[in-house]
């Protein structure tokens, strides 16, 4: 079990990296048609990527990228938090326990063999299995059957299959899951990419399927993957769904992201991603060729409950209305994040906009008042974040602000690398207020509440708070299938959660890029990175 | 007779001390260095005296509705990303980067002075030994040592900084100490203390110390100037100190994201370091072309 959350984590950690390292250097290798004169020259879209190791979706944790462009999803959702179904004809249930995909008819894998319902079950079980472990097993952990694939304390497993996982016929399969979950048809969405299927015979040599993946999606891989090298897909002529745009993408990789951004100035690379401290920069040299995606991420101030001085709501509420969000976005962020007035992204479906009202607002004097009544805080409050990541200027403002509107001595304070901060967290060692964020892979308030609010869902002790009215309250929110109901409940949860405020919401995040002026409109979807797809090229390019 | 060698001895002793302050105080150079010096310590010792001088006193009363502002009025020379004062964190950043500077300087000095001299007046099994000692420590890269030291040790006070970066400073001056002592060790003067049959702390003390030490001392200034860049550096690198300490170097890494944005950030942190370490390069050098008796 261990071992499934340790995975989960690394996955759910990698998609925020990755999304916001898609960059790429320029130069080597891309063989781009700049131009485009003529009507032969096909059209690259040159893409930063970080060189992936795997590309197989049960493993990848860098190539998201890649992997949702050769493959197609079963199902998807968009930049409005709508779901529609892509490899899927339809994904239902009557209990939320037994789900029931039934396949698009006629859709193959790009070597021409047909997606059948036995290559998911295959796939799934292939990632499952605990022996591969394989990177994103843990999307798949609620399937009855997955413990069984993955013993307690590393045993080799008895059985191959999941139990719960059963072929009906070609186009249709049976999930069947360990409590009801009406969230699942998101889970199949294009980020939980542990549910992309492999086409037959991949599992037998996957070393050999890694180096040249067959996906079931728009794009085609050209050659093999050679390690450190520029990754080409082309456009697959045979895919039944939407077609992808632009004829070729090359995934180009780079170890420094800052080659890459001034790759795309120069004209040598079309999309690159943009760390958070360089916003402010990226807005002056990009204008409006800078994109921030509205992601399913979101960043609170986790607080030391273990601490007496956080003991009292009130110190916790006041610490919340002394930061002044929307100046920090400004000043911080360009303006490019959005402050959080819920616990959950408002990109999440359902998600209760405005629920923390004036609590996540700026009010100096009444946070200052309430401070005063709960009898002030003695001694110094130590902002603590992880070092190198570049947050230092976000973390520092929050100090600074503290400091002057709660008058009381607050200092920002980096460890000195993320394994350290990791480990003090987890250890409940924080010495004040601490960095906490997550990024969700699949856009749900499920995902998000889970990973924050319950014990080993994600992110340990990131909100050192396991309320078990809470979880509960999220149990009967997850066996809801009707979406406005999952909402009400969700929401019952956060008010729950909101009664306590065990944490302070801080800020919905964006992911951001740069692209060339060769790219009109680079597309998004819910999950934050772009769709690179649906990438529009300007004329002539 | 004895009487006679001990005038002669403290008259060969001290006249090179007397010649020097006179061949100094004739030189502008140093007056400009000893001046710009004078100034910045006076602003480590007593910042708040400095800071309020254009009505933004408190480094840390900082607006982050106006930051990342150019030179104004109110802000002298502009304020920083968080809507600091950039003058008032200037000054309030001297006393870091002098305190590291001289605190290392000081430590490797007196290691030098005691192993430089041991190793030089002694010779032999000692003269050996630190030799090897200081082919170790001079075997490591000055930085990538320092890199590796302070990320094993994580807590990073100025005072932990200045003994580090003094644990890879001193062998240089050890040996040059060395060098410094060997060549007095035989001087008639030094000759005739022994021949009277004085102690050898007293003879190292009186005698071969104040004579060697000339060299040394000049170089040990310069190396001052050496200790704040390299201060800087590993701030700058994330490795030195941590806000919410003050320094040059962490106004320097801050201001390296909006260089091109808002350079004032980083050109008055820069240039007060630039200055404090050419006073002290300069000043150095002064004192060694003074004490090097050829170039008299």
């Amino acid at each position: 079990m261990s071992r499934t959350r340790a995975r989960t984590k690394v996955a759910a950690a990698a998609l925020g990296l990755t999304f916001m390292l898609t960059a790429c250097s320029g130069g080597s290798g891309s063989t781009s048609s700049t131009g485009g004169a003529t009507n032969a020259a096909p059209v690259t879209l040159r893409v930063q990527s970080t060189d992936p190791g795997y590309l197989i979706p049960g493993r990848n944790t860098v190539a998201y990228d890649f992997d949702m462009a050769v493959w197609a999803p079963l199902t998807w959702i968009d930049d409005s938090g709508k779901l529609t179904y892509v490899a899927a004809d339809s994904v239902t249930s009557d209990d939320a326990t037994t789900w029931t995909i039934t396949l698009k008819k006629g859709w193959t894998f790009q070597d021409g063999s047909p997606v059948t319902a036995q290559d998911y079950v295959d796939s799934w079980n292939t990632v499952a299995y605990g022996p591969n472990a394989f990177e994103n097993s843990g999307q798949l952990a609620h399937v009855v059957g997955y413990t069984d694939l993955n013993p307690a304390g590393g045993a080799t497993p008895t059985v191959k299959e999941m139990s719960g996982l059963k072929v009906v016929d070609d186009q249709t399969f049976t999930v069947t899951l360990d409590g009801p979950d009406g969230q699942f048809p998101l889970q199949l969405s294009q980020g939980q990419t542990a549910m992309y299927p492999m086409p037959k015979g991949a599992s037998a040599d996957l070393a050999a399927y890694n180096k040249h993946p067959i996906g079931n999606g728009q794009y085609e891989i050209v050659g093999d993957y050679a390690e450190g090298e520029t990754i080409t897909v082309k456009k697959y002529a045979d895919y039944k769904g939407t077609p992808g745009t632009v004829d070729e993408i090359a995934f180009v990789p780079y170890t420094d992201t800052a080659t890459a951004y001034t790759d795309v100035q120069a004209g040598n690379l079309d999309v690159a991603g943009v760390g958070a401290d360089k916003l402010i920069q990226a807005k002056t040299d990009f204008g409006d060729r800078l994109y921030a995606f509205k992601a399913a991420g979101i960043a609170y101030l986790g607080l030391p409950l273990y601490d007496p001085r956080y003991q009292d709501i009130k110190v916790r509420q006041a610490i919340s209305m002394a930061i002044d969000r929307k100046t920090i976005n400004e000043q911080i962020y360009g303006g490019l994040y959005s402050p959080a007035t819920a616990f959950t992204p408002a990109i999440e479906l359902g998600t209760p906009v405005g629920l923390c009202g004036e609590l996540c607002e700026f009010h100096p004097d009444k946070a200052k008042a309430l401070l005063a009544q709960a009898g002030g805080f003695s001694g110094t409050m130590t902002v603590y974040y992880p070092g190198g990541i570049g947050a230092d200027a976000f973390y520092t403002a929050i100090a600074n602000q503290l400091r002057q509107n709660l008058g009381i001595d607050a200092v920002a304070q980096a460890s000195t690398d993320w394994a350290e901060f990791y480990q003090t967290r987890l250890n409940q060692k924080a010495p004040g207020p601490f960095f906490s964020r997550w990024g969700a892979l699949y856009p749900s308030q499920q995902n998000h509440l889970r990973a924050f609010f319950v014990k080993g869902g994600g992110c340990d002790n990131c909100v050192p708070w396991y309320d078990d009215q809470v979880a509960s309250l999220l149990k009967t929110a997850d066996a809801q299938v009707d979406a406005d109901k999952a909402a009400a409940a969700y929401k019952a949860a956060q008010e729950r959660i909101l009664a306590e405020f065990p944490a302070v919401p801080l800020f919905d995040e964006a992911y951001s890029y740069v692209v060339s002026d060769r790219v009109k409109n680079l597309p998004t979807s819910a999950v934050g990175n772009p769709t690179l797809t649906q990438v529009v090229m300007a004329d002539g390019s | 007779m004895s009487e006679v060698a001990a005038q002669v001895t403290s008259v060969d002793a001290e006249a090179p001390v007397r010649g020097v302050w006179r061949s100094l105080r004739r030189r502008p150079l140093f007056w400009a260095c000893v001046a710009a010096l004078g100034l910045l310590m006076a602003i480590a010792v007593a910042p708040q005296l400095f800071a309020g001088l254009f009505g933004q006193p408190d480094p840390r009363l900082c607006d982050l509705a106006s930051g990342s502002q150019p030179p104004s009025a109110a802000h002298v020379f502009g304020t920083d990303r968080q809507g600091c004062d950039v003058y008032a964190n200037v000054v309030y950043g001297t006393r870091a980067s002098l305190s590291v500077g001289l605190l290392a300087t000081a430590v490797a000095l007196v290691i030098a002075m005691v192993l430089g001299t041991l190793a030089g007046y002694r010779g032999g099994w000692a003269d050996a030994l630190v030799a090897r000692l200081t082919d170790v420590f001079l075997g490591f890269p000055f930085l990538l040592g320092a890199v590796v030291v302070l990320t094993a040790i994580g807590s990073r006070t100025p005072v932990v900084i200045a003994l580090v970066l003094a644990v890879f400073i001193w062998p240089t001056l050890a040996r040059l100490m060395r060098a410094s002592v060997r060549a007095v060790r035989d001087a008639p003067y030094v000759e005739a203390a022994r021949a009277m049959g004085l102690g050898t702390g007293r003879i190292v003390g009186r005698y071969v110390l104040p004579n060697a030490i000339g060299p040394v001392l000049a170089v040990a200034t310069t190396t001052v100037g050496g200790v704040i860049v390299a201060e800087s550096t590993l701030t700058f690198l994330g490795l030195g100190l941590r806000a919410p300490a003050i320094s040059w170097g962490l106004q320097l890494a801050n201001a390296q994201a909006t260089f091109q944005t808002s350079p004032h950030m980083l050109v008055f942190p820069g240039l007060f370091l630039v200055v404090t370490v050419l006073a002290t390069i300069t000043l150095g050098d002064v004192l060694r072309d003074t004490l090097d008796p050829k170039a008299r």
